[in-house]
């Protein structure tokens, strides 16, 4: 069976019959929702049993598309894929049974999540550039529309300001795949070909304006200051499922490309260009740390926290790319970032879940009007808590090995930066403690005295994301022997 | 031997000239549909008018019919004693405006059905479409000459073809006189040509050319530009555009902005390297230059438009822009040529979707302003779902045509060593998304605007041609797209015959 072609496969053919459901509100857009990401869902953790880890790129599916470029649909997985991958299904679930737009959820609503998540899995699993190119604009298309039609009152405004930020960074990655396509010998879009083959060696000019391409690319969608202007407005005026999935998935779609195309594609010109990377993603970590301090709008502050963390995400790789790191050094620097990805988007996943709760329950998200939440809602006072302690890196939660990892892995050829980058940790605490401090301590205002506590819903949504970054806290091999990637992706 | 043979000589090139006659089937049917065309106008009763649209679409389709069965029957050649290039390329050409000159004709029928002169209308289009046939194949200067001059009094006539609207006549005057003096400077450049080889066969002026002095090359090359970039709405010669779009009919407006223009474009892509064999004057970087300024001025004029058809004649007149890209990467890149007819046939299928989604709504709103596009996705999901298709792709947005066409025009330019040209296209695209995303938004995202609650009375008259239309070019533009291989293979064999 085409397990992969199967998952990538089923939420899309789910969009288009969204369109050809009854136009009267009913049950069915959920149901079908939900049915096709179940169905995506059980096909990856197929894969992911059949998936043997260590063993680089596998379970290839092909077919013919466009011969006379060697254009082909080509998946497959590796270790990167296929935890992202599964990710992204774990939190579309979470997406769908908490739902977006007017309540039952509409066949417009239903169809562009599923849009949304066919495409984002058809990038992650792509082994052609022309799928990868295809699927990484159809999610712009997606979540522009998700954003504008059920978003907050500045919606219009940010999702334009989204749909033309991440099209300037993906037409610079057109660019950087046609040169490859044109270096190839003979020409092809098989991103496996290229990787193994690299046909633009060296660093040189002329990779160097390839990597910048890509780089330019990925590093707005992930994002690295100074491209992240796009991503607190993008956040705060998206509906709390954009949220969850523009910072859960389509995030790692930056960080995932660094990788896959950056690191794997043109490694000579990543190591010469590694340390500069690696100041950028040092700068994202402070500067996300110290913005997300200054704000009061709980959204705001995860949105910059998210800046922070996905800049951790950069330096592994960067490290993983320099010249002179050991080879254990590499392994872990690259496996952390990878387990990285994974735990921020669980942890902010939830994160942006809970923001939303308490919007729609107190009419605001303002640090300095909420306070004593902890008396009227016990049990969402402590999941919070919760996710802040795994989002400020607390041992036993899944960001704690990620970040550890990158750590280990950046000290060895970097010591003074990776140094600087635990005081973005230091501020993130700070931040989180704060935040709990102002939310959900001390006296309870009178109009948040009713408030109620979780409701069946939204226990459904956020309770299996808090379990697995639990569980990867406790026990990160569950991710790490899957991903095991660093012998593939940078060849050690 | 020119006038010196002898009777037998003559005799001879008679017969040569009759047999090739074959290979012109597409241009003779277009010009029975045509001619036919104005004997049946002066025929039928005016409530009959309406056969004559069937009979200028069935032509049109059947010079598309035709053109395939030469290509696979008799292959490619140049007739004519030189004149006439009959090779993939203007076959191409030519199946492209059978079939969206028949897809016009679809488009204008429910617009002027019960007009006077309906008739004589349908058979102007079709003399137009075959003067736009010619202009694709000419091989001679002479020709082109009057392929142009034929074409540019064709469409002059359809753009005034609302005689009572004060719009159109300035539109068609404007029209007129742009094209007529671009259309002499263009002769007055091609009579230099002519006087430097002494003779109008392309293929040996360029062999002059390419020894003449530099200046004199780039004075008359430049003269004969004005008249083609005319027809291709290239800047600077683009001015006409968004008034003879907004005065005439819309039908005509999306007539002229795929036939005349795509015509012109294919025109260009012979001429220049003919006329100009390997890079003489440095002509791609020219190409080039005008490229990225069509592009830049048309998507920057765009910007502020509130009336959607004068934001699709900017938007035609960056696109132009784009095409322009093929044209000059032509001598670098084999990657060229294909990446221009690749763009060509996407651009037909996309730019008449978007005119054919306008037109409906301004058939059911009476007006092109964006707010008439408010609330049409409840109204209209249909109509909505192609506007959106059809603007995704024109902003080169994948899976679709668009998309494709794009990715082999910057293929091509990078490859032909003008990465500088991909790079500006790139940006143009990023300015793009503001003026296409400009007339998707309201359709999705607002309620109808307080004016249209009261839903003005459909017209139903003949609005099926309409609905036709809307469903071949969305299918196309999405199909070329997602299922390009066809479309591609055909791209890469529709070469050209040069000498």
């Amino acid at each position: 069976m085409p397990w992969l072609s199967i998952a990538i496969a089923v939420p899309l053919v789910g969009a288009a019959l969204a369109a050809v459901l009854p136009g009267r509100p009913t049950r069915l857009p959920f149901a079908l929702a939900l049915g096709a990401t179940a169905i995506s869902a059980v096909a990856l953790v197929v894969t992911a049993f059949r998936f043997d880890p260590g063993q680089g790129m596998q379970l290839v599916e092909q077919a013919t598309w466009i011969e006379s470029l060697d254009v082909a649909w080509r998946v497959g997985v590796d270790g990167m894929a296929l935890v992202l991958a599964l990710l992204t299904v774990v939190l579309f679930i979470a997406a769908v049974a908490y739902g977006v737009g007017p309540r039952p959820m509409t066949r417009a609503a239903a169809g562009l999540l599923l849009l949304l998540e066919g495409s984002t899995l058809a990038f992650f699993l792509a082994e052609d550039f022309f799928l990868f190119y295809i699927a990484f604009d159809v999610t712009l298309v997606a979540m522009y529309f998700l954003i504008a039609l059920w978003g907050e009152a500045n919606r219009r405004y940010a999702a334009l300001k989204f749909f033309l930020y991440t099209l300037i960074g993906s037409l610079p990655v057109l660019l950087g795949i046609i040169a490859l396509f044109l270096s190839s010998e003979p020409q092809t879009f098989d991103m496996i070909r290229l990787a193994s083959e690299q046909p633009i060696a060296g660093a040189g000019l002329g990779a160097s304006l390839v990597f910048l391409a890509f780089f330019v690319g990925f590093a707005i969608k992930t994002p690295i200051v100074p491209f992240h202007t796009w991503l607190p407005a993008a956040h705060v005026e998206a509906p709390t499922v954009g949220s969850v999935l523009l910072a859960g998935v389509l995030l790692k779609m930056g960080t995932y490309g660094l990788v896959r195309v950056n690191l794997q594609m043109l490694p000579e010109a990543f190591a010469e260009y590694a340390l500069p990377v690696a100041l950028l993603g040092l700068v994202s970590v402070l500067y996300g740390a110290l913005v997300a301090l200054a704000q009061s709008d709980l959204k705001r502050l995860i949105a910059y926290t998210s800046v922070n963390h996905m800049g951790y995400v950069v330096i592994g790789v960067a490290a993983a790319a320099a010249t002179g790191i050991s080879a254990e050094a590499r392994e872990l620097a690259i496996d952390g970032a990878v387990l990285q990805m994974v735990a921020h988007g669980l942890v902010t996943a939830t994160l942006f879940f809970v923001a939303g709760f308490i919007k729609e329950r107190a009419g605001t998200r303002d640090l300095g009007r909420l306070g004593g939440l902890f008396r009227p809602m016990p049990w969402y006072g402590t999941l919070v808590a919760l996710a802040f302690f795994a989002s400020l890196g607390l041992p036993g939660l899944a960001q704690f090995p990620a970040e550890l990892e990158i750590f280990l892995g950046a000290f060895d050829v970097w010591p003074a930066l990776a140094a600087v980058t635990v005081v973005g940790i230091v501020i993130t605490a700070a931040l989180f403690l704060l935040a709990l401090q102002r939310a959900f301590m001390g006296e309870t205002p009178e109009p948040l005295r009713g408030l109620r506590d979780l409701s069946r819903r939204e226990v459904i949504a956020i309770g299996p994301l808090v379990v697995l970054f639990v569980v990867l806290g406790l026990y990160p091999a569950l991710a790490l022997d899957l991903i095991d990637s660093a012998s593939w992706l940078v060849g050690g | 031997m020119g006038n010196g043979g002898t009777l037998e000589q003559a005799k001879q090139i008679e017969e040569m000239m009759l047999g090739e006659l074959a290979w012109l089937w597409p241009v003779g049917v277009l010009t029975v549909g045509a001619v036919g065309a104005v004997v049946l106008a002066m025929v039928l009763p005016r409530r009959r008018q309406g056969l004559i649209a069937a009979w200028a679409a069935s032509a049109h389709l059947a010079a598309a019919g035709l053109a395939v069965y030469v290509w696979l029957d008799r292959g490619f050649a140049v007739i004519m004693s030189g004149t006439i290039a009959v090779d993939g390329l203007a076959l191409t050409l030519t199946a492209l405006i059978g079939v969206a000159g028949a897809l016009c004709v679809a488009l204008a029928r429910p617009v002027i059905a019960g007009s006077d002169r309906e008739g004589e209308f349908y058979a102007t289009l079709t003399f137009a479409s075959l003067a736009a046939v010619m202009l694709g194949m000419a091989a001679d200067a002479a020709l082109l000459g009057l392929a142009i001059g034929a074409l540019g009094l064709a469409t002059f006539v359809m753009t005034g073809y609302l005689r009572r609207s004060g719009r159109a006549n300035e539109a068609s005057i404007k029209y007129y006189i742009f094209g007529t003096v671009s259309g002499a400077t263009m002769l007055y450049g091609l009579s230099w040509w002519f006087g430097l080889a002494g003779t109008t066969d392309l293929r040996l002026i360029g062999e002059t050319l390419a020894d003449a002095p530099a200046a004199v090359v780039i004075a008359s090359t430049a003269l004969v530009l004005v008249g083609l970039g005319y027809k291709a709405a290239a800047v600077p010669f683009h001015f006409w555009t968004p008034d003879a779009y907004d005065g005439a009919p819309l039908p005509v407006a999306a007539y002229l902005s795929v036939l005349p223009k795509l015509a012109g474009l294919v025109a260009l892509a012979r001429v220049l390297p003919m006329a100009l064999p390997d890079d003489t004057a440095g002509w791609t970087t020219a190409i080039a230059v005008l490229a990225a300024a069509t592009m830049t001025l048309g998507n920057i004029a765009a910007l502020p438009q509130r009336n959607v058809v004068r934001l699709l004649a900017y938007s035609s007149i960056a696109q132009s822009g784009y095409l322009l890209m093929g044209v000059a990467a032509l001598e670098a890149s084999d990657q060229g040529l294909p990446a221009l007819v690749y763009y060509a046939i996407a651009y037909a299928a996309m730019n008449l979707a978007a005119f054919a989604v306008v037109l409906a709504v301004q058939r059911e709103r009476r007006s092109v302003d964006l707010d008439a596009f408010r609330g049409l996705g409840r109204a209209h999901p249909w109509w909505t779902a192609v506007l959106i298709v059809a603007f995704l792709s024109l902003l080169g947005l994948p899976p679709l045509a668009g998309f494709v066409g794009k990715l082999e025009l910057f293929t091509a330019a990078i490859d032909a060593d003008q990465a500088w040209l991909a790079v500006v296209a790139v940006v143009n695209t990023v300015i793009s998304l503001y003026y296409y995303l400009r007339v998707i938004a309201p359709t999705v995202l607002d309620g109808p605007a307080q004016a249209q609650a009261r839903e003005v009375e459909r017209p139903r008259a003949a609005a099926t041609p309409l609905a036709l239309v809307l469903g071949v070019t969305a299918v196309a533009t999405v199909a070329f797209g997602i299922a390009a291989e066809p479309v591609l293979s055909l791209a890469e064999r529709a070469t050209m015959l040069i000498g």
